[in-house]
This record gives structure tokens, sequence and C-alpha cells, in this order.
């Protein structure tokens, strides 16, 4: 199951998507929580210790190219499998949930 | 209990943008919900307003609202007035709770801080919800995991 969470800024939308990734997993689920955010805090959110949060680090960009649609628009297409971006640049947290940061890319004047 | 939890289904959780102006119909092609967590107040409620028709052009199906930071009955009622005016469903309503901003003074998540917090309680809610919704009826009853302590909390 796929759930995205969208919101203002300030609409408390990290801390409940933190708390429901954290819920999932304690009911038992494998969880991964990806921070899309570009002012990203959900490791915090999470309850990541300061050891992990060092660790947590954007995806970088060679996971993703640009490539050109037949109509001109540019879009990311990712290069690689997301089990190996998950293996080598997820986080593990408390209740053991996983968590990626994302990608620091295509968003120019962002943050 | 191993072989219960290995064979529940696994579930991302995405913490977005503000905006899905950027967004591509291949990024969020396999998004089975999007949750737009909306506060009772006007241009948080038009923000929330202007991301559905977005996401629904980029072919997301089930789109939901979230009322969040809620104080009194009053703003439950515009969150849901808003949402029913924009044909968008409420999947859960949560109360103002300052357990969240005491949580994030002290750099921990809210479920480490409180378990029992209201806004913990709610959410909880909604992933039972999730489940029924989006999955159907073909996940196993699992044991829930003991909470694990952090110990900074």
């Amino acid at each position: 199951m796929k759930i995205a969470i969208s919101g203002k800024g300030g609409s408390g939308k990290t801390t409940i998507s933190a708390t429901l990734a954290r819920m999932f997993a304690r009911q038992g689920h494998p969880v991964l929580a990806i921070d899309g955010d570009p002012n990203p805090n959900l490791g915090v959110a999470l309850g990541l210790n300061a050891g992990q949060l060092a660790r947590l680090q954007p995806i970088p960009r060679d996971v993703a190219k640009r490539e050109q649609d037949p109509d001109g628009k540019f879009r990311l297409v990712i290069t690689k499998s997301v089990e190996e971006i998950t293996d080598n640049h997820a986080v593990t947290g408390p209740d053991g949930v996983r968590v990626l940061m994302g990608s620091r890319v295509d968003h120019p004047g962002a943050g | 209990m191993g072989e219960i939890v290995g064979s529940a289904e696994s579930v991302t959780v995405m913490d977005m943008e503000a905006s899905l102006e950027h967004l591509s119909r291949g990024t969020v092609r396999h998004v089975d919900a999007l949750l737009v967590v909306a506060e009772p107040y006007y241009r948080a409620l038009e923000t929330a307003g202007r991301t559905v028709p977005l996401a629904r052009g980029l072919g997301i199906e089930r789109i939901y609202a979230i009322a969040n930071k809620l104080r009194s009955a009053e703003d439950e009622k515009a969150v849901m007035d808003y949402c029913r005016n924009h044909n968008l469903e409420v999947i859960a309503a949560i109360p103002f709770d300052e357990d969240v901003a005491t949580a994030d003074r002290m750099g921990c998540a809210v479920i480490d801080y409180d378990a029992s917090a209201r806004l913990v309680t709610e959410v909880g809610r909604l992933a039972d919800t999730l489940r029924s919704m989006v999955s159907g009826n073909g996940l196993v009853d699992k044991e829930p995991l003991p909470g694990e302590a952090t110990g900074r909390c």
C-alpha cells in the first residue's frame, strides 16, 4: 500500500506521516517512509536518534536522470531499482521503520 | 509470529512537499491514496482545495482530507463544510494536541513522547481505516508489535 501525504507547510503533515508510519509498523507491516519535502524533517518526527539522523542523507542524484517527453516536458526517471535504492540509502529507525530522504534535484528556488 | 509479520503487506508513506505542481504522472501513478492535510483556516483550506483537481489530473483516484488541529466544533465544521463543497471526503479529524508541540520542542516523535496522545490515537484509527479501504480484506490479522522505547523521550 502506498500512501502520499500533502498539505501546506505547518499543517502537521510531517507529524501525521511519521505517526502513521510508526503505527503501521507497530501493526506488523514493513514500512518505508519517504521524505519528499524540500525542507526535510521527517527523520526527527519519526524519532530517529542523532546517529540515525546523521546517516540519513539525500538519495544521490545519479539514481534519477532527466528525460524529455515527446511533448518536450522534462521529467525525472529512476535509473535504479527501489530495492537497490532502499538497501543502499535507507536508515532504519524506531519500530523498524525504514526512512529515505528524497533526492534534492529539480527544485530551483526551493528551500 | 515471524511468519505472520513476514506475510504482511508493506506500506510506503510519502511526506510530500506542499505543492504538487512539479509532480509528473509517473511519480504518483502507483499511489493508492493521497491524504491532504487541512487546517481550519481559509488559506490552508484553499491550498488543500487546489491540490485536489491537480491530484485527480495526475490520475490519483483516492483522495481524502485529514482535518487537523481542530480546537472546537466550529473548527471541525469549517473543514467539513469546505470539503463537502469541494467533493472531498474527510477520512480523519484530529483535535489540536499540545503534545505535538511539546514533543517537537524536545526533538522527539509524538508517539515516543506519549503513545496515548490524541493525535496518536486518531492516526492509529486512520491506519485501520486505510488498511480496510485501500487493501481490501486480504490482510492477515497481525499481533501488534510492542512499541520500542527510544530512550530519548
